[in-house]
């Protein structure tokens, strides 16, 4: 699963800290969503759409890998 | 919340300090000095209470910690729990091919092993998910 959090926070200029305390989680779980080694749950990903004002499939999308 | 959610998460290492503590103490006192059953009995009972405590408070906290945090927990309890496992394991077979002797070993040495086994677990699983290594923007 690839996603573009780091970019979403790029253009509403967060930091990784910022966007933990807006959805409600700690600093170290942004990094591992972002870095690919967490995959959060529905509730969390929807959270993170609503702040970013964005839709949750343009936030998280499948991989080839991640295809049955 | 917030507050709540920090004061809890900050007095489990107290929780954890107190339980060593009482443990050490009870095992020094016990060594130390030559004691009636019933004042070791009870000796025993202050860090199982201490213990009993602790683990309360860290059981709640788990409540308060989120996705990733729990995942860790889970993973570096998977780890203490297979590795302890072994541990006995071993240890019980060996002791049925009578290899180790009483004046050697005793159930108390496993306690920091035991204790050593989560926070390997806990180093394992924090790696993978890179806490270890953040980047700070």
């Amino acid at each position: 699963m690839k996603n573009t959090i780091k970019v979403e926070r790029a253009k509403k200029n967060w930091t990784q800290a910022e966007l933990a305390e807006k959805i409600g989680v700690s600093r170290q779980a942004i990094h591992a969503i972002e870095a690919g080694k967490f995959v959060p749950s529905t509730v969390l990903a929807l959270r993170m759409a609503k702040e970013f004002g964005t839709a949750v499939e343009l936030i998280f999308k499948l991989e080839e890998t991640d295809l049955v | 919340m917030e507050k709540s959610k920090k004061h809890l998460s900050d007095r489990v290492p107290v929780y954890a300090l107190i339980w060593a503590v009482s443990y050490i103490g009870s095992l020094g006192a016990m060594k130390a000095l030559s004691l009636s059953q019933a004042v070791g009995v009870m000796l025993t009972i202050v860090p199982v209470i201490a213990f009993a405590l602790f683990l309360y408070k860290f059981y709640r906290s788990v409540y308060f910690m989120d996705e990733v945090q729990i995942k860790i927990q889970m993973e570096a309890a998977v780890v203490a729990f297979g590795l302890a496992l072994l541990t006995i394991m071993t240890l019980g077979l060996l002791d049925l091919a009578t290899v180790l002797k009483q004046e050697d070993w005793a159930y108390r040495f496993l306690v920091p092993v035991l204790v050593a086994y989560y926070f390997i677990g806990l180093f394992i699983s924090r790696r993978k998910y890179h806490i270890d290594h953040e980047e700070h923007d």
